[in-house]
């Protein structure tokens, strides 16, 4: 097992490479030029020489590949610089946004998860009529935008019921709706797989003799289905909290929820080059261990994936 | 046996034989259609331009001048949500269009030629994947600079990937199909194998992507501009004009539900239809317990 | 109790109506051992499927009685098929690498047969494993680790360990080699006269159904057109049924 566990590692070094230099060379996109971008967002008429002086020191007359090993070294140090508009070491101000956020996305896994599994197991042993209209909602869940879903809840919530508060602080009350938010939108998702998969399962000859045991649904479902159907889940799971990271920019910005997600914002609007690549690979990172992690319980969930990795 | 073994039940009012999947796929079809005919209104109706603002008549609620009301500058809602027709779905479109013409031809080398060239193409697609996508179509924009083409180039390079693995999954289960191997020990081209044997086997499950995935475009590049990195004011743009109606929906509640509504909407006629097509050609049902 | 399994005019169509099995008459008295042969698409396992309540939807039974004993199998809840399947009917099926649950190991299927018996579970699987010539050890593989013969004869030891009144066995040596075979059969055997249970032999093979059974069923295409003792198979009215027993002789003389 521990071997397999190196030989995993070993393989993701290239995909982490390439992660990096994607995150690097991105840069490269941004039209006209850096350095006259941050003069001018200094306020600064430049000058010829000044403008040379800055080149040397941002390594900017070094060739491609050599800046790219400089950004390296530097962000396994996680040293990504200073942000351009406020100056401060980028680094520290993402590692003070980085908890609001994966607290906002773990928290609506955990209840994506919920109600997907709710949603999707009642899709399954509904009648025909329930079965049905349960699908229809969750079609209409998936279709609606978290944006428009956050601002109705507001409307509903904060204006009409006076329940919740406009502007947060951070505290864990104000976590409420926008987890709410997310966690409708993903669990819809997610129990449309669930209800794919459990049914797909159902199809299968060995469920046909549970039933033919004279099982019941519950035994069936929890000792016969749920072995089979984890792994796939654990997978679709880890993109789920993917797609949970991208969509708290979103939320984070009209609850205001102090995250990595109004950091991001401003960076766009204010060009802050520096923040944006260091957003985009921290993202990277934590999307790429769930990724890994989703990995091993697919094979735990599988004994003769298990079997070989265990012998190899 | 199986071909008249259906999971679709007669309705001897209306002569046909429906499932929950084909009344959708009909509803789905049906409100395309709907949004079609709203894009084209402009030029049937007489509807004042998007962008003529009525300052008397800021924040007005539904009207006979304004059947859905107006917005803070006084433009007419109505007439704005039709013109976003064009910006919003044909951004999506357009987006869908750059995806496709990067994922296909990338997901059916990679899927036929197997070996060296199908492990460094997956590779490459994986370490896009490694990113959330609307994460890394936010670095995009964020470096290219906020605008609607930046939102398009910016979706389509963070969709391309999974679209692209989707297609080579199709077309790893096409070729392993007896006819295909028939065809290749007879000496077929391997144009001819892949016009004639293997496209015409994916473009059913292909369809059903194509619908999700526009489903799931749309939905990201209103949210882009909702936050006011894609279309920019005073582009009529769904996610747009939400993000210009949060100051004001609680004087506005129709500024609020309208564009909402109209992007809820255009997102739910392509799952509807996506599903719709996944019902019809999946067949399988399960025991009963 | 072992009771007698009667059908009366059975009839299983699709949702548009189409007959699919059609008055189909026969019983099964206790003990006794009865063969179902016929070719491919005859509906050898619709009639099975239909007296275990596993037709695949939107298939259902359209006419005729189903009685075991004296309670009517008809279109029954799933709440009332669950006292009889397992207890009285049991199915095993073909191709027994997909029968069992590749995510667990044997023991806690044998488990559950054992809990759906009433039976302690320590005690009678290692006596079941044996009987069908199994070592009990098997228990802690995963069905990916044994044969196809192996995992038949799993089958068997859940049919030991149900005791059912009736056990249907749908294909069970199909695509089986002649030696493994053999050792199915015997199982079976073991199992039937452990039991006393009345057994329902399906398979398109009527040399393995004629070592068996002592009646034998020709369906074909969704009618029973024979009913007869299995050596007067041969004598047979029904023309299908002299063929199929002449071409089992030759076959027999040749190998």
């Amino acid at each position: 097992m521990r071997r397999f566990l190196f030989m995993r590692l070993a393989t993701a070094l290239p995909t982490l490479l390439g992660m990096s230099f994607i995150a690097f060379a991105i840069v490269s996109l941004a039209p006209g030029d850096p350095v006259m971008q941050e003069l001018r967002a200094m306020g600064v008429v430049p000058k010829p020489e000044d403008i040379l002086a800055i080149r040397a020191q941002y390594g900017l007359d070094k060739p491609f590949f050599s800046r790219y090993f400089d950004w390296l070294i530097r962000a396994l140090q996680f040293d990504f610089g200073q942000s351009i508009a406020s100056g401060r070491s980028v680094i520290d101000e993402i590692l003070i946004h980085l908890p609001a956020t994966l607290a906002l996305a773990l928290s609506s896994l955990i209840g994506a998860i919920g109600f997907s599994l709710a949603l999707g197991l009642a899709a399954v042993s509904a009648g025909r009529a329930t079965g049905a209209a349960l699908r229809g909602l969750t079609i209409l869940l998936v279709s609606v935008p978290s944006f428009w879903l956050a601002l109705l809840l507001i409307y509903v919530f904060v204006f009409q019921l006076g329940w919740g508060r406009l502007v947060g602080d951070g505290s864990i009350g104000d976590l409420i709706l926008p987890t709410l938010t997310l966690s409708l939108g993903a669990g819809a998702s997610l129990g449309r797989v669930v209800y794919e998969r459990v049914r797909a399962e159902m199809c299968e000859d060995h469920i046909r003799l549970a039933i033919a045991k004279g099982l019941a649904p519950p035994v069936i479902l929890f000792r016969h289905i749920v072995p089979r159907v984890i792994g796939p889940l654990a997978t679709t799971w880890a993109n789920t909290f993917g797609a949970l990271l991208g969509g708290a920019v979103i939320v984070e910005s009209i609850f205001g929820w102090p995250g990595l997600g109004q950091l991001i914002l401003q960076a766009i609007s204010q060009r802050d080059f520096p923040v944006i690549q260091a957003y985009l690979v921290f993202m990277g990172l934590g999307f790429f261990i769930t990724s890994l992690l989703a990995d091993f319980i697919v094979i735990l969930s599988d004994p003769q994936l298990r079997r070989e990795v265990s012998n190899g | 046996m199986d071909d008249i073994i259906r999971k679709t039940r007669y309705l001897p009012v209306l002569r046909l034989h429906v499932s929950a999947g084909r009344v959708g796929l009909v509803l789905g079809l049906f409100l395309l259609a709907e949004f079609v005919a709203l894009g084209l209104a402009g030029y049937v109706i007489a509807l004042p331009s998007p962008n003529s603002m009525d300052l008397l008549a800021r924040l007005d609620g539904p009207s006979a001048d304004h059947p859905l009301g107006t917005d803070h500058l006084g433009r007419d809602v109505l007439a704005r949500v039709a013109a976003a027709v064009h910006i919003s779905l044909g951004a999506a479109l357009a987006a869908m269009a750059a995806i496709l013409a990067i994922a296909l031809p990338w997901g059916i080398i990679a899927g036929l030629s197997g070996g060296r060239v199908d492990a460094v193409m997956m590779r490459l697609a994986d370490i896009i994947m490694a990113f959330p996508m609307l994460v890394l179509a936010l670095a995009i924009i964020g470096f290219m600079g906020a605008s609607l083409q930046a939102s398009i180039l910016g979706v389509a390079a963070a969709w391309w990937p999974s679209n692209a693995r989707m297609v080579r999954a199709l077309v790893l289960a096409a070729k392993e199909r007896d006819f295909v191997h028939a065809a290749r020990l007879c000496g077929a081209s391997r144009g001819r194998i892949v016009l004639r044997h293997i496209l015409p086997q994916i473009l059913p499950p292909l369809a059903v992507i194509i619908s999700l995935e526009t489903a799931s475009v749309l939905l990201a590049l209103s949210a882009l501009s909702f936050l006011g990195i894609g279309a920019q004011a005073p582009t009529p743009e769904w996610g747009a004009m939400l993000n210009e109606a949060r100051p004001f929906f609680a004087q506005a509640p129709h500024m609020l539900l309208v564009p909402g509504l109209a992007v809820s909407l255009a997102v739910l006629a392509f799952n509807l239809i996506g599903e719709g097509l996944r019902d019809i050609l999946d067949q399988r049902e399960p025991y009963q317990w | 109790m072992v009771a007698t399994l009667n059908i009366q005019g059975l009839n299983v169509s699709t949702r548009s109506g189409q007959h699919l099995l059609k008055n189909l008459n026969f019983t099964i008295s206790p003990g006794e051992r009865v063969g179902i042969v016929g070719a491919s698409g005859s509906g050898k396992s619709l009639t099975a499927g239909a007296l275990c309540g596993l037709l695949r939807p939107p298939l259902h039974i359209s006419g005729g009685t189903v009685t075991l004993g004296e309670q009517s199998l008809k279109n029954m809840t799933p709440r009332q098929w669950r006292t009889i399947r397992g207890r009285r009917i049991f199915q095993i099926f073909q191709s027994p690498g997909s029968a069992l649950n590749p995510a667990r190991r044997i023991g806690p299927q044998l488990t559950e047969a054992a809990w759906v018996a009433g039976v302690n579970p320590t005690a009678t699987i290692p006596a079941a494993l044996t009987s069908v010539l199994l070592d009990p050890s098997v228990c802690t593989q995963f069905p990916y680790q044994l044969s196809g013969g192996m995992k038949q004869r799993v089958l068997i030891a859940m049919a030991l360990i149900l005791r059912p009144d009736i056990l249907i066995a749908d294909e069970p040596t199909t695509g089986l080699d002649v030696l493994t075979e053999t050792e199915v059969l015997k199982a079976l055997g073991t199992m039937i006269a452990e039991t006393g249970a009345s057994l329902l032999f399906i398979s398109h093979d009527l040399r393995a159904v004629r070592s068996v059974a002592q009646r034998v069923l020709v369906m074909q295409q969704g009618e029973i057109v024979q009913d007869s003792p299995a050596d007067e198979l041969g004598h047979a009215k029904h023309p299908v049924a002299r063929l199929l027993a002449e071409a089992a002789d030759k076959l027999g003389a040749l190998c």
